[in-house]
Order: C-alpha cells, then sequence, then structure tokens
C-alpha cells in the first residue's frame, strides 16, 4: 500500500493546478510534501514561502501557513519570519529566475547570514509564466524568444556562487532522478543553516517545444545526458554533477605559491591520446566531444556550438584542429576557455 | 526626569513603548541613528531582533514578514529608501500586515541633499506602489509628538492591519529638545492578528478574495476585497482626526503649514492663523473644509513644491497660495516675504 497521507499538505480542492501537462513543479511539489509528511512538519510547525513565477505558485497549494512575496523577496521574508520565529521550520519553494535574477542581492546576503533555512529552487532555466524568456540559468546558446539568435551570456552558477563562503549546503538534483531528488530534499531539511537545492527541472511547453522535444520524457532523458550523479559529500560540484557541496567550517586560504604550484601537478598527470582514441570521443551517444590543438587534448562538450553535432561549420570532433584554428576566423583563445583533459600522443613523442 | 532626547531617538523609543520587536533597516542620513539603536538594544533584549539588510527593498520585506510571523516591526528610511521600499508598502497593504514605515524626508530626486530637510515624498505615500491603496500617514512636529505619535501610529496599524507610514524631516530627527519620555502616558493596542504557523492561511500578494484563495479573473472578488481595505482604512483613520488650529488677528489668511515649518512658522501665529494638519494622509477634508472657510486666502508652507498644497486643493475645492521652500531653506524671513509677497494688493 502506498503512503499517500501527504496530500494532507496540499490543497486538493484548490486543484486542479496551474501549471502545464508535463511541468517539473508537480515533482517537486509532491516529493517536498512526501519529505515534510516523513518529517512530521505540518502546519503547526512549519511555514512556506514563495516568490513569483510558475514555481511561486508553489506556496498557494501547500496546506500550511504560507507567504507568497513580491518579485525575487522569498528569501529576505523566509529569513525574517526565522528571525522571529525560532519554533517555526521555515521551507522556500521558488524558481530560478526570482532567486538568481531579481532576488540575486538578496540570495547573496541571505547566504552569507546563513539562517537556518531550505530553499528548494526549481530551476527550469527559462521565464516561463511570462512566456519563455531567457533567465538567468538559461544555457549559453539556447534559443528562446528573448535570444532569438541563441543566449549569448553565460549562464550563473548557482552551485559556484552558494559555495564560495562556508557554511555552506548546495545540492544539484534533477527533477527525472528521483531517488537522487529526493535523498537531496531530506538532507537539506536536515541541513542546520542555509541550505540550497537547485533541481533542474522541465518546461516542456515554453522552452522544450522550441528546443525540439516532443514530450517531458525526451526532456528528462536529456537532463540524464547532460548530468551524471557523483557519490559522497564534495566541497564542490563541477557544471554537470548532481549531488551534494556542503562544508560546515571556511577552508584555511592556502598561501599563494601553493595554488601557483598545483595546475602543474595536474597537467603532469594529464592522459595520454593517440589520434585514433581520439577519434573515439565525437559527441555521438553521450560522450564527451574532444578535440586536439597543439599537441593538448581539450574537452569541448560544453560549447554551444559543438553540442549534440558531430560537427560545427569546418570543425570536426575528435580530430587534431591545430591547423583548422589556425586558419580560423577567431583566435585560440576560444580553445583555452575549455578544460584541457590530456595530450596528443603523436606530438608528444615528436617532441622528443 | 526630563533630558535632551532627538527626534530619532523619541522614534526609536516610542516604537518600544509600542510593542515592537523587530527592526529592520539600512544606514541612511538622516535615519541612520535608528538602526544603530536598534542593534544596540539587540544586544541587551534578547527579546529584540534586528537585521540590518543588503538594501531598502530587504529592509521592508523583512519588516512585513516579521510582522506576518507576528511581531510588532517598523523600519525607518529616508526618501531614495522610501523610493526602494514602495514595492514592499504596495505588498504589506495586500497581504495586510500591520508595520510602521518612518520616513526621515531629505532634499530630493534621488541623491538630492542628503543632509537638508525638505517634505517632499508626500507624493510617495501614496503614490509609490502600483494599484489602489489607503495608506494612513502621521507627520509630528516635536520630538515629544514623535514619540506619542509612534505609539498612535502601531495602535492604527493594527486596527487597520497595514502598514501606517510616519513621517519627519532632517531637521526633526536631529532636533534635540528636553523631553520627559516615560511620564508620556500612552495607550497600546494587542496584536490583531494570529501569528504564522497557527493555520493554513496564505499570504499573497496576488488579488484574493476574503478567505486568501487566489482569484487573479474575478473582478467581483477583487472589488469586495478592496472596498473592505478601503472602508476599514478610512474608518480607523476617523479614528485619529489629528491637528492643531491657532487662530490669529488677520481674519482673512490662513496658513498651512506641518512638521518643522510648522514651527518655523510659529512667531507668526499672533498676525495669522494657522492650521497643522497631524494625520497627513488620508487628507483631512471635513477638518479643512471647516477650518477654511472664513479665510479668503489660504497659503500653503511646505518644504517641497506644493504637494499638501494639491491636496488641499482638491479637499475643498479652491485655489490656494503656494510658498515652497526647497533646498532645505527653511528661514523664518524669507517664508514671511513670500507671505507678503504673495498678499500684496489683495
Amino acid at each position: 500500500m502506498i503512503d499517500r497521507s501527504y496530500k494532507e499538505l496540499l490543497k486538493l480542492k484548490r486543484f486542479p493546478h496551474t501549471w502545464c501537462p508535463g511541468c517539473g513543479i508537480g515533482a517537486v511539489l509532491k516529493n517536498v510534501a512526501i519529505s515534510l509528511r516523513e518529517l512530521g512538519w505540518n502546519d503547526r510547525n512549519t511555514t512556506v514561502v514563495s516568490g513569483i513565477g510558475c514555481s511561486g505558485r508553489m506556496a498557494g497549494y501547500m496546506n500550511l501557513d504560507a507567504v507568497h512575496t513580491p518579485h525575487g523577496r522569498a528569501l529576505t521574508a523566509a529569513e525574517a519570519i526565522k528571525t522571529v520565529r525560532p519554533d517555526l521550520n521555515v521551507v522556500v519553494l521558488s524558481g530560478d529566475g526570482d532567486l538568481g535574477a531579481i532576488g540575486g542581492n538578496h540570495l547573496l546576503h541571505t547566504s552569507r547570514r546563513n539562517p537556518n533555512i531550505t530553499v528548494f529552487c526549481n530551476d527550469n532555466e527559462i521565464y516561463g509564466l511570462t512566456g519563455g524568456q531567457a533567465g538567468p540559468t538559461t544555457p549559453k546558446g539556447t534559443k528562446t524568444i528573448t535570444s532569438p539568435r541563441g543566449e549569448i551570456f553565460q549562464p550563473l552558477r548557482l552551485g559556484r556562487i552558494l559555495t564560495t563562503q562556508a557554511p555552506y549546503f548546495y545540492a544539484r538534483t534533477t527533477v527525472y532522478h528521483l531517488n537522487h531528488f529526493k535523498a537531496c530534499i531530506r538532507e537539506a531539511l536536515f541541513w542546520k543553516g542555509f541550505s540550497f537545492v537547485d533541481i533542474i527541472s522541465d518546461c516542456i511547453e515554453l522552452n522544450g517545444r522550441r528546443l525540439g522535444f516532443k514530450t517531458a520524457h525526451q526532456m528528462f532523458k536529456w537532463f540524464d545526458e547532460r548530468f551524471h550523479i557523483v557519490e559522497g559529500v564534495r566541497d564542490h560540484l563541477k557544471d554537470d554533477e548532481l549531488g551534494i557541496a556542503k562544508r560546515e567550517v571556511e577552508a584555511e586560504v592556502k598561501a599563494e605559491m601553493e595554488v601557483e604550484k598545483e595546475p602543474k601537478v595536474l597537467i603532469e598527470g594529464l592522459k595520454l591520446f593517440t589520434l585514433e582514441e581520439l577519434k573515439h570521443f565525437d559527441g555521438t551517444d553521450g560522450k564527451p566531444i574532444y578535440i586536439g590543438y597543439k599537441g593538448k587534448v581539450y574537452d569541448i562538450s560544453t560549447s554551444p556550438l559543438f553540442q549534440g553535432e558531430k560537427r560545427m561549420r569546418c570543425h570536426i570532433a575528435g580530430k587534431d584542429l591545430t591547423r583548422d584554428i589556425e586558419i580560423a576566423p577567431h583566435g585560440e583563445d576560444l580553445v583555452y576557455h575549455f578544460p584541457m583533459v590530456g595530450k596528443l600522443k603523436v606530438k608528444a613523442e615528436a617532441e622528443k | 526626569m526630563k533630558q535632551l532626547v532627538s527626534g530619532n531617538e523619541a522614534i526609536f523609543q516610542g516604537a518600544i513603548r509600542a510593542g515592537a520587536t523587530y527592526f529592520a533597516g539600512y544606514p541612511i542620513t538622516p535615519a541612520s541613528e535608528i538602526l544603530q539603536q536598534a542593534a544596540a538594544r539587540a544586544e541587551e533584549d534578547p527579546g529584540f531582533r534586528f537585521l540590518q539588510a543588503e538594501d531598502e527593498i530587504a529592509a521592508a520585506i523583512a519588516t512585513i514578514s516579521a510582522s506576518l510571523a507576528g511581531a510588532k516591526s517598523f523600519t525607518a528610511t529616508s526618501g531614495p529608501g522610501f523610493s526602494l521600499m514602495q514595492e514592499a508598502l504596495g505588498w504589506g497593504h495586500a497581504v495586510e500586515a500591520p508595520c510602521i514605515f518612518f520616513n526621515s524626508m531629505r532634499v530630493g530626486p534621488s541623491t538630492g541633499m542628503p543632509t537638508q530637510p525638505a517634505q517632499s515624498d508626500l507624493l510617495q505615500i501614496k503614490g509609490g506602489s502600483a494599484g489602489d491603496y489607503y495608506p494612513i500617514a502621521f507627520y509630528p512636529n516635536s520630538v515629544e509628538e514623535s514619540f506619542r505619535l509612534m505609539v498612535t501610529a502601531f495602535n492604527a496599524a493594527e486596527e487597520s492591519l497595514s502598514p501606517v507610514i510616519v513621517l519627519a524631516d532632517a531637521l526633526l530627527s536631529h532636533l534635540y529638545e528636553m523631553a520627559d519620555l516615560d511620564a508620556i502616558e500612552v495607550v497600546v493596542a494587542p496584536r490583531t492578528r494570529e501569528p504564522l504557523g497557527r493555520g493554513k492561511r496564505l499570504f499573497t500578494g496576488t488579488a484574493h478574495d476574503r478567505m486568501g484563495n487566489v482569484k487573479t479573473n474575478d473582478p467581483e472578488a477583487y472589488r469586495d476585497w478592496l472596498n473592505d481595505l478601503k472602508e476599514r482604512h478610512l474608518q480607523v483613520a476617523d479614528k485619529y482626526p489629528l491637528f492643531e488650529y491657532f487662530p490669529g488677528k488677520d481674519p482673512d489668511t490662513l496658513l498651512i503649514a506641518f512638521g518643522i515649518t510648522s514651527r518655523i512658522v510659529a512667531p507668526l501665529k499672533e498676525r495669522f492663523s494657522i492650521f497643522r494638519p497631524i494625520r497627513i494622509y488620508p487628507v483631512l477634508e471635513k477638518e479643512l473644509e471647516k477650518v477654511t472657510q472664513p479665510y479668503r486666502h489660504i497659503i500653503v508652507i511646505e518644504g517641497n513644491d506644493g504637494q499638501y498644497a494639491s491636496w488641499a486643493e482638491c479637499a475643498i475645492s479652491r485655489k490656494v497660495m503656494k510658498v515652497p521652500c526647497l533646498g532645505g531653506g527653511f528661514k523664518l524671513k524669507w517664508i514671511q516675504s513670500q507671505i507678503e509677497e504673495r498678499l500684496k494688493g489683495r
């Protein structure tokens, strides 16, 4: 028998809800409700706060005292409520545009002051409610109605911002990786201090369709391709990793000399690739995209121009592109933006 | 025991007497002293909490949220900060959160003259946030009255379930006067709203009916809710029809002045009649009409370019004359010469 008692935490009278079919917010709402129920949090000891947007509507469907703030102000409101009523559990349910763009200043400072609140961010990489405009977390190159030629700026990387000052708790998960998602929610609710769960979610109607996805499920598969789960507790998460990064106390700042030495050690340990091996990494079947340049191998999977395609104009994935790039209109700086993952064997031998 | 107290100290002490337990603010001249007092108070009284926010937007939101959570809360700022708080002011009316916004005005627009007094944020009380709302605002003119009005404002906030605004100017904030605040007797209204964690309510800035259910496409529900709000606010405002009126020798001329300008023109009260509105908004329509009736000339003396004068004209449906004291220049001699000029040949 499945335990459906979490429904007591939802205002089912107000259903059907306002969200589109296939939206990831439903999964967020349900799993948060399940976790709250498991912990015994109820209308006597819990308050939910949300901002504006599709995800901002979540608070209104929770069968608890809920505060629906102006756009971007959910964190400040939650902090003030927690300050006045330390006995209440305060949960923030909001979205990436609300927390990262208009509420960006509050995100910086509320996380700095570290109140004991839990934030669930429905990160769908788009402004859904207003029709699909580019948001702060929209990946570079994504076409939206306000970036018709593809978003030109780097996305805001919440994970990097929130892991600069300890104590911190930052978890990244997706609505697709359900068990991981539930584990992250639970861990975050247990954390004493400011905890932030970045839930990569889908907006099929106003983002997915424009990107070429036909169903929400196809978007879930896309999440599976883009991200992978890493086990254990980390200090930081890479942009394609799902997991938990947390730290209770600030690490000692290393002397500058030590920091400078580090990259050298890394390069020593780099893998040697032959041209044959390199060919293998051409981006097909979810493999990363590597290219060779001046004796080094770079991982350009994150390049918007190469994403999901084997080639971009004259550049072919999985090849030594030294000559191509020398004659290309752009400079070699472009290559150095990407992480170096190894050395090319041919060149390495020739150097000897 | 009487001692020297500044306007800002009286404002803070008044809030404490009214039972305030939460303050959020951001440093701004000339209201920073209130933030400093709040920090000191939080050190010695564990029941008092304060937040130095990252900006006035956060300060105002925190004030309203603290009020919903169950604390009597207030914030203090000046003109530019009050501009940032407008969003929260609208939200405070929508979620019906009793709290106090104190605005010590300085010369604007924008950064303006940070240390010079002005009275130029009157239109911001009513017109800064989106949509219709009916705020109540008070404007004292002395240190002792600042204390009293702060308590009155907290009471009006609890009764009207809305943010109430207390105005002052840079001059009044930094004015030291002899006062015995402990000896002042005041009546303090209790909390009227159940704090958070006692129900399944939704406090939302989205249009909602009386039960808190979101109704974004229902004109009937919206009208019901807004009319309720308006009626309640006007009723509470009617409980506090505060003003002062001194009849003078000149039977034809009435001066209207409030806040610090009313102190500056006080020496003229032998000659002219003076009317001083204390509840600055909603405008004292009935009282103004009654008082102004016998006078041929009405002159509004204020630290802005005719903001209260325009309200007064609307209220009494008559033209009034203006003496705008701009740029922090409040000089009795200059004001006197301006009055003479306007009365010349009439």
